[in-house]
C-alpha cells in the first residue's frame, strides 16, 4: 500500500495502520485517555495563578505523538515551562486536582512516553537557558529543557563541550537524565546520566529541592534514570570537558560476534576515545573507533590497531565481492549495501567538518546522519541491555528477530562504563543488575523506508525482541509507555513494588509522566 | 482577475512528511526568542498534520521570519519557506495585499538590457538602493556599467509580494524576468526574491550579493583574522548545497569568525516576522544580535547586507563596514 501525501489541513489515513477505518479522524489510538475530571476547575486555578494553559487545537497538536510516532495522544491543554516556580505551582494545583502531567523536553521517546493521553503536557523546552559555565570547573549549570545540541552551541563559544549526549541533537538534557542517555564515548565516560553533578527537581507534590550525591541523595538517586516518575528536572549541573576534534577510524567486519569482541576488547583497555559498532543488517558490520588527541591514536595504531580482526575498506570490499558473486540470489541485498553505503559516507565525510583529517563537531555529523538515513514518521527501536558476557549471545538472537521482521534494519551496540559509586542511580533502569565494569547495549532499529507496517506488527516484533530480554536476564532503555507491560517480567514484582510505594509516597494522587511506567 | 503566479515549484516534501525531529528548531530565530514550539516550522507541521486549518496557525505563520535556517537542516527536505509562503497566501494578507498588487499594477520602468551574453544584472535590494553610494560602489566592484548592469526594475514590488503572501501577476512577473533571461549572471542583494529566482530561471547563473563581493581579491584582502564576517542569512540558505562549501574555503582563508552555528546555518542577524517587516510591531533584533557575539572575541563587523550592518551599529561600539568598504581599490574608506 503507498501512502498518498497529505495536504496540510487535512488528516490522512493513520499510516501505521491500514487495517484502520481510512479517513477517520483519529485524535487519539490509546485507550487509556483521562477522562477530564475537575478539569475546568483545575484549568480556571491555573489561569488564576498567572500561568498560560493552552488549550487550542494547534498548540495541542504540536505535542500529539514524539519520535516514536506511534502513540498518539493529546493533551486537554499545554503549559510551556518558562520558571521553576510556575512549574512547582503547575504540580501543586494538578496534585489537588488530580489531574496528569506529562512532561516533554524534546519529545525524542519512541514509545509514547512524552506522548499525553489526556491531562496537562509540561512542555519543558520552555526553560531552555544556560545559566553559568565554569570554564575552571568544567561545569555548567543549565535548565533542564535545554537541548544538547543548544548547549554545545553554548559552550562552544568557551571552547568546551559535554560529556556525552544521545545522537539526535534534541533531546533534552532533563529527560536525558531521566532516562540515562548513551553516547559512542559511553563506553569511557559512562550513560550522559552519569555526569550530573546537581540537580534542581519540582517534586511531584511541587516542592522545590536541591540535590546530588551528598545533599538530598536519595531523591538525586531515583531522578537520575527514574523515567520521570519522581520530579520534573528544573536544572543540572553538569560536567563537561574542553572541545576537541575527533580523529576516526572505521574497520569492517563480516561476523557480529567477532566485531563484538574486539569492541569490548578495545573499552577493557581503554585503547580509544569512542568506540561503538554501526551495521548494515548483519552484512555489513562496522566498528567505529575515535580519538581526541594524536598521542591516543598513535597508541591505539601501535598496540591495538594489529589486534583488531577486521578488515579494511578495500579488503572487505572484496570481500563482499566474492561473497555475493558466490550467492547471485542475494544480489538484492549486495545492490542495498552499496547503495546505503555511496549514501551514507559521503554525509560523514562532508568537507566542511573535516580539517586536516579530524572532524569537527562530530555530533551535528552523525545525528544529521542519523535523521536522514534511519529516521521517518514511525521509528521503533526496541533495544536490549546486557553484561559483557551475556552480549554476543543476545545480539545474535535480537538479530535473527529483525531478519525474521524486516529486510532491512541498523544495529547499533556500544558499551557503557558503569560508575560503582553510581549503583544506587541504576536500580530499575536501562543498567541491567548483573552487568560488572560495563553493560552493553544495542538497538534494534528496522528501517521502516516505503513500508507499511501495522502497530501490530511492529509491536510483535518489540515484544519478540523483548523477549529475549526476559529469557536472559537483560534490561532495556525503553521500557516505558507501550513497553510497560514488562518492567514486571524484567524487575521481578519486589523491586516494582518497592518503587511503586515510592512513587506513591511522592506522588499521592500519581500525576507526573503516569502513563509510563506505573 | 488576472493571472497569479503561485509560488515558483511545488515543493519536493511537505509538511506531512515531518518526522519531529526537531532540528529546524535549532536554528530557528522565532523559536530561540520565543521558546514557543507553536511559533516554530515543527509546531506548525504537528497542527497540519493533525487537521489545523491554517487560519488556526496565522500567527505562527507569520511570525516566521522566512530565514530558510531550516530548510538545510531538515532531514526529509520539506520546502519550508514555499509551504510557509504557501500558507500566507491562504491568510491573504488583508493590510498588505492592497498595496502590494497596487505596486506591481504600476508600469514598472525598464530595466537596461544586457547587451552581450557576457553581461550580467545587478538586483539591488530596497536598503541597498536608499544608498546610492554604496550602490555605485558595488557596481564599479563588480566591473563597472560595461560588465553588470544595474537593474532598474528589482523586482522590489515582488519580493514584497512573496513575502506578504500576495500572488504576483503573471503578466507582472513575465515581465521582470524577461529583462533577466539574457543575463549572463545575476547578482541579487533580496535573499527571498534570489531563491525564487533560482527556481524561476534554472538555467541561470545567480549569485549572492555576499558571493560576487567576497570573491573579490580586493575584498578579500581586506578581511581580518579579528573580523566577524556576517553572511545574509536568507541569501545563503537559498542556495547552502553550494555556498556552504564556498564559506567554508572563506573562512579557511580568512580565518575570521562567521555568523555560523555549528551546523553551518547562518545566524540571521536580523530576523523579523511579516508583521515587523511590514512596519506594524516593533523590531526587535537584540536577542539574534547577542546569539552572534556571545563569547566571541572580534574587533570588526563585515557585513554583506546593508540591513545587517545597520543593526549591528545600534548595539555595538564596534565597527561596523560593508563589504565594498573592504576593497584595496583606493576608493574605499580606511
Amino acid at each position: 500500500m503507498q501512502l498518498t501525501d497529505i495536504e496540510p489541513g487535512t488528516l490522512g489515513p493513520c499510516p501505521v495502520a491500514p487495517d484502520s477505518l481510512q479517513g477517520i479522524k483519529r485524535q487519539q489510538t490509546n485507550p487509556s485517555r483521562w477522562n477530564g475530571a475537575n478539569w475546568a476547575a483545575f484549568a480556571d486555578g491555573v489561569r488564576a495563578s498567572g500561568i498560560e494553559l493552552r488549550e487550542s487545537m494547534a498548540a495541542r497538536a504540536a505535542f500529539a505523538t514524539d519520535a516514536g510516532g506511534t502513540a498518539h495522544g493529546l493533551a486537554h491543554g499545554v503549559v510551556v515551562a518558562r520558571s521553576t516556580e510556575q512549574v512547582a505551582q503547575l504540580l501543586r494545583a494538578a496534585q489537588q486536582c488530580r489531574v496528569p502531567v506529562t512532561v516533554s523536553g524534546g519529545g525524542m521517546t519512541t514509545e509514547g512516553e512524552s506522548v499525553a493521553f489526556g491531562g496537562v503536557l509540561l512542555d519543558m523546552s520552555g526553560m531552555s537557558r544556560v545559566l553559568s559555565i565554569d570554564a575552571a570547573a568544567l561545569t555548567v549549570r543549565a535548565e533542564a529543557g535545554i537541548f544538547w545540541h543548544s548547549l554545545a552551541e553554548e559552550l562552544r563559544r568557551q571552547g568546551l563541550d559535554y560529556l556525552s549526549a544521545p545522537l539526535n541533537l534534541t533531546s533534552s538534557v532533563g529527560g536525558t537524565l531521566g532516562v540515562g542517555g548513551i553516547d559512542v564515548n559511553s563506553a569511557r565516560l559512562g550513560c550522559s546520566a552519569d555526569q550530573a553533578l546537581a540537580l534542581q527537581v519540582v517534586t511531584p507534590t511541587g516542592d522545590i529541592v536541591e540535590c546530588s550525591d551528598t545533599h538530598n541523595a536519595e531523591l538525586f538517586q531515583r531522578v537520575i534514570l527514574g523515567y520521570g516518575q519522581f520530579g520534573v528536572i528544573t536544572e543540572a549541573t553538569l560536567r563537561v570537558r574542553r572541545y576537541t576534534p575527533l580523529r576516526m577510524h572505521y574497520f569492517y567486519y563480516a561476523s557480529l560476534s567477532t566485531a563484538i569482541e574486539d569492541l569490548q576488547l578495545l573499552d577493557r583497555n581503554d585503547a580509544s576515545d569512542y568506540s561503538g559498532i554501526l551495521t548494515i543488517m548483519d552484512c555489513a558490520v562496522n566498528v567505529l573507533v575515535a580519538f581526541d588527541s594524536d598521542e591516543r591514536e598513535a597508541a591505539f595504531m601501535a598496540n591495538w590497531r594489529p589486534r583488531l580482526r577486521a578488515y579494511g575498506e578495500f579488503g572487505f570490499g572484496l570481500r563482499m565481492l566474492i561473497h555475493y558473486a558466490l550467492r547471485p540470489w542475494k544480489l538484492g541485498e549486495a545492490w542495498y549495501l552499496l547503495q546505503r553505503k555511496r549514501e551514507l559516507f559521503p554525509e560523514l565525510r562532508r568537507s566542511e567538518y573535516m580539517r586536516d583529517g579530524a572532524m569537527h563537531d562530530r555530533s551535528v555529523v552523525f545525528s544529521r546522519a542519523v535523521w536522514k538515513f534511519w529516521g521517518s514518521r514511525q521509528m521503533v527501536i526496541p533495544d536490549l541491555a546486557t553484561s559483557a558476557e551475556k552480549f554476543i549471545e543476545v545480539v545474535q538472537r535480537g538479530n535473527a528477530a529483525c531478519r525474521k521482521y524486516f529486510a532491512h534494519y541498523t544495529l547499533y551496540l556500544v558499551g557503557i562504563k558503569l560508575r560503582p559509586e553510581h549503583r544506587a542511580h541504576y536500580e530499575m533502569s536501562c543498567i541491567p543488575p548483573d552487568a560488572e565494569g560495563w553493560a552493553y547495549g544495542c538497538e534494534f532499529e528496522p528501517l521502516l523506508d516505503d513500508g507499511i507496517y501495522s502497530r501490530d506488527y511492529l509491536q510483535s516484533f518489540k515484544n519478540e525482541i523483548y523477549d529475549i530480554g526476559v529469557d536472559m536476564g537483560a534490561s532495556y532503555y525503553r521500557f516505558g509507555g507501550m513497553m510497560k507491560g514488562y518492567i514486571r517480567r524484567v524487575f521481578g514484582d519486589a523491586l516494582v513494588d518497592r518503587h511503586l510505594a515510592l512513587k506513591r509516597q511522592a506522588d499521592p494522587a500519581m500525576i507526573l509522566n503516569r502513563h509510563v511506567i506505573f | 482577475m488576472p493571472a497569479l503566479a503561485q509560488s515558483a515549484v511545488r515543493p519536493s516534501a511537505d509538511f506531512a512528511a515531518c518526522s519531529g525531529c526537531g532540528l529546524c528548531l535549532l536554528v530557528c530565530p522565532v523559536w530561540r526568542r520565543t521558546h514557543d514550539l507553536g511559533l516554530s516550522p515543527l509546531g506548525r507541521a504537528k497542527a497540519l498534520q493533525y487537521g489545523v486549518h491554517a487560519a488556526d496557525i496565522g500567527a505562527s505563520v507569520e511570525s516566521c521570519t522566512l530565514c530558510a535556517a531550516c530548510e538545510p537542516v531538515c532531514p526529509e527536505e520539506i520546502a519550508m519557506v514555499a509551504l510557509t509562503l504557501d500558507l500566507r497566501r491562504r491568510l491573504r494578507q488583508a493590510a498588505a495585499a492592497p498595496a502590494a498588487l497596487a505596486r506591481m499594477g504600476e508600469t514598472s520602468p525598464p530595466t537596461p538590457m544586457p547587451q552581450a551574453s557576457a553581461a550580467a544584472v545587478l538586483l539591488p535590494d530596497r536598503a541597498l538602493r536608499e544608498r546610492p553610494e554604496v550602490l555605485a560602489r558595488v557596481s564599479t566592484l563588480l566591473g563597472g556599467a560595461s560588465a553588470i548592469a544595474l537593474g532598474a526594475d528589482d523586482g522590489a514590488d515582488i519580493a514584497l509580494a512573496l513575502e506578504t503572501g500576495t500572488p504576483v501577476p503573471a503578466a507582472r512577473l513575465e515581465r521582470f524576468l524577461q529583462r533577466l533571461r539574457r543575463a549572463a549572471m545575476i547578482v541579487a542583494a533580496d535573499g527571498l526574491l534570489l531563491r525564487h529566482l533560482r527556481q524561476w530561471l534554472p538555467q541561470a547563473k545567480i549569485v549572492t550579493l555576499g558571493e560576487a563581493l567576497s570573491r573579490l581579491p580586493a575584498v578579500r584582502r581586506g578581511l581580518r583574522a579579528s573580523d566577524l564576517y556576517v553572511i545574509e542569512a536568507r541569501a545563503y540558505h537559498a542556495d547552502y548545497q553550494r555556498l556552504v562549501k564556498y564559506y567554508d574555503g572563506l573562512r579557511t582563508a580568512a580565518t575570521c569568525a562567521f555568523n555560523l552555528d555549528l551546523q553551518r546555518i547562518a545566524i540571521p542577524a536580523t530576523a523579523r516576522s511579516l508583521q515587523q517587516r511590514l512596519g506594524l510591531e516593533p523590531i526587535d533584533d537584540k536577542v539574534q544580535l547577542n546569539w552572534i557575539l556571545r563569547g566571541r572575541e572580534v574587533t570588526r563587523k563585515v557585513v554583506e547586507s546593508l540591513e545587517d550592518g545597520a543593526v549591528f551599529a545600534q548595539v555595538s561600539s564596534l565597527p561596523v563596514v560593508h563589504l565594498v568598504d573592504l576593497a584595496d581599490d583606493g576608493a574605499s574608506p580606511k
